[in-house]
């Protein structure tokens, strides 16, 4: 090894820390990739290949049978189309729920932010107990409910859900954020003339960026990978797929197949993915707006 | 441009009152200032007159029709904000125009009209740019611009220039004043700041704890202060109040002044201090009441020089302001910074009582008016 401290002044001991940092950081991440890696090969490689090797072996040649099965062939329950058409029905969900939920959230926090109204704060106090109830304690109720509108077991019955269960959570989102908004732009677009819904949109909704993605990324995450309403409100044609995954991985005719249970865990975590990756940017890019003086 | 009256407004949260009857009125183009410290109702008055905060009990007449109920954007009325709310989505140009547009101005109307108010604020080179983009004086700019581009019956400043950095306040303290001259518009401004008011305001109103304590010119509430709150807020630095014991000398009233000497000082309206001789009262004078003895005055009546002890001297440059004390009161006193004047020395100074003003100790109420 060179001795590079004497122009940079870095002693051997800073050396020996930096690498110790680096050794951490990498444990660390290999310990939260480690399962995901062993979904991924083990969902490439042949049952037998799954049954002689061991858990961490490569496959011998990559095999995306598993993969097609899982997507169009896999039993779930006693259909046997794979998880496509339920991957279909959980965007029919997710879509509208989140849609909804954000708009409706943020129509909340506009309201309980910037046009205050006598008991406003209590009802903002109110609206936040509901991230508070557990899941589990509003099923009967609601089925009660779903009933009585006569959407039990549809996929708008199932929108219905999430958009009550997260409008607690995007108004508190909505709220938060239009905190830091100076009430004085709403008096002003007043005295301009501007309406209720004018204001909102014209004014309000065009500075909202990173609250509508950052609301979007948490909805569609909830949404998409909540199996409790899932299983407990759908019909038959309307499950989502975490249901369906639940269901592929418990229906087995003689051996289990792993790879093809691996290669619909993977299908059903994509989109979740998906939206970080992709909608990560614009959060960033929304921060930032804004924040440069001229 | 429009005349505005405001008749025995009250407003009420719950049990406080914030505004307790007030009554203003003012003329087409007259430039009216409301002043006073901070929770002293003006903030809320001025939310009123716009429209943006209900009042519980009065009326407001803008250009004589009842606007009391008429919601904000009905008045015909532009405010300009403290922190300026511009809109910070839309540019410069937008944000002048969001008002044409929300009243169906055509499209080439609205252009003209940003044309001519750009021009008139010299902003024309700004208005492809966004608020964050904009330095603090030019957001003041855009702020006003807005609210003339909709040639509005009535102007309200809320605060306006107190974001600004100590010069750039005084320019545009200016600016609006030429703005002013040159526009004849109604303005009611609100502002904390008494030489903001001094400078600016036709008339100003002076409130404190939610009524108007002195409605006047700015001379007049200068020279002619209502009470002791007046008297004390308005000018700066503040005029002195000196408690003196009221004397007869020859049948006149006059006022006793100690230091290392004790004179007796001659008041302008001495028969409103017959009924307190015996008592001590509060004396109010102006700094540049007290200055070093000037040739030209000697002689005059109302005119006394005596000794006093410097205890402090600050130099402003045109003035020096020398802290004394008399009476056992501390008292500021402007100078010629020439004249020689140093710390525990005793010097000549000449008290000048023909604008004095008389305060009663305990309720603060002008005895001479």
């Amino acid at each position: 090894m060179h001795n590079q401290a004497i122009g940079r002044k870095t002693s051997a001991m800073d050396k020996v820390w930096r690498v110790a940092l680096y050794a951490v950081l990498l444990i660390a991440a290999a310990f939260y990739l480690m399962p995901f890696l062993v979904m991924l090969i083990t969902s490439l490689k042949d049952v037998e290949e799954i049954r002689t090797g061991n858990l961490l072996s490569l496959p011998a040649s990559l095999n995306f049978d598993s993969w097609s099965k899982a997507w169009s062939s896999a039993c779930t329950g006693s259909s046997c189309e794979g998880i496509s058409p339920f991957f279909m029905n959980s965007f029919l969900i997710v879509i509208p729920a989140v849609l909804i939920s954000t708009l409706l959230g943020a129509i909340n926090g506009y309201v309980i932010s910037l046009w205050k109204f006598r008991g406003s704060d209590l009802f903002f106090a109110a609206l936040l107990v509901g991230c508070f109830i557990p899941f589990q304690v509003i099923l009967l109720p609601m089925a009660q409910t779903l009933g009585w509108l006569g959407i039990a077991n549809t996929t708008s019955g199932l929108v219905f859900v999430h958009v009550v269960y997260g409008v607690a959570f995007t108004t508190l989102f909505f709220r938060n954020f239009y905190q830091s908004i100076p009430g004085e732009l709403v008096k002003a677009a007043r005295l301009d003339g501007a309406g209720f819904f004018t204001i909102f949109y014209r004014i309000i909704l065009p500075v909202s960026t990173p609250i509508i993605v950052v609301t979007i990324i948490w909805q569609f995450t909830q949404i998409w990978n909540d199996f409790l309403f899932g299983v407990a409100f759908s019909g038959f044609d309307t499950q989502p797929v975490t249901v369906a995954l639940n269901n592929l991985v418990n229906t087995s005719f003689g051996g289990k197949e792993y790879n093809v249970d691996m290669a619909a865990a993977i299908i059903a975590a994509l989109p979740t993915l998906a939206v970080y990756v992709f909608a990560g940017k614009y959060f960033v890019r929304g921060l930032t707006a804004g924040a440069v003086k001229g | 441009m429009a005349n505005l009256v405001i008749d025995n407004v009250k407003k009420r949260y719950g049990t406080t009152e914030i505004l307790k009857g007030i009554n203003i009125s003012i003329k087409a183009g007259e430039f009216l200032i409301l002043v006073g410290p901070s929770g002293c109702g003006k903030s809320t008055l001025m939310n009123s007159i716009a429209g943006l905060e209900d009042v519980s009990e009065g009326r407001i007449l803008i250009a004589d029709k009842d606007v009391t109920y008429t919601s904000p954007k009905d008045r015909d009325i532009a405010m300009v904000f403290q922190s300026y709310a511009l809109y910070p989505n839309m540019t410069v140009e937008k944000n002048i125009s969001f008002g044409l547009e929300m009243r169906k101005v055509p499209k080439e109307e609205r252009e003209v009209e940003v044309q001519r108010v750009a021009e008139l604020l010299q902003i024309s080179h700004l208005l492809d740019r966004k608020p964050a983009q904009l330095s603090g004086g030019q957001r003041q700019r855009v702020a006003m611009g807005r609210a003339l581009a909709r040639r509005p019956q009535l102007y309200l400043f809320d605060e306006p220039l107190s974001n600004l950095d100590a010069k750039l306040r005084v320019e545009m303290r200016t600016e609006i004043k030429k703005l002013h001259k040159k526009l004849g518009t109604t303005i009611v401004y609100v502002t904390h700041d008494q030489i903001e008011a001094m400078t600016l305001a036709d008339r100003i109103a002076v409130m404190k704890d939610g009524e108007v304590q002195q409605l006047g010119t700015p001379q007049e509430i200068y020279d002619n202060p209502a009470n002791l709150f007046v008297a004390g807020f308005m000018g700066s630095p503040a005029m002195n109040f000196i408690p003196t014991k009221v004397i007869e000398q020859n049948g006149i009233p006059m006022l006793e002044l100690a230091t290392s000497t004790t004179v007796a000082l001659p008041f302008p309206r001495p028969d409103a201090l017959k009924d307190h001789i015996g008592k001590t009262i509060l004396l109010g004078l102006r700094p540049e009441m007290i200055t070093e003895p000037q040739p030209h005055k000697e002689g005059q009546p109302f005119v006394t020089t005596t000794d006093v002890e410097v205890e402090v001297t600050e130099p402003m440059g045109a003035d020096t302001m020398i802290l004394t004390r008399v009476n056992d009161a501390e008292i500021n006193c402007r100078s010629n910074p020439m004249y020689d004047a140093e710390p525990g020395a005793i010097i000549k100074m000449m008290f000048d009582t023909a604008k004095a003003v008389a305060f009663d100790k305990e309720s603060g109420r002008r005895l001479d008016l």
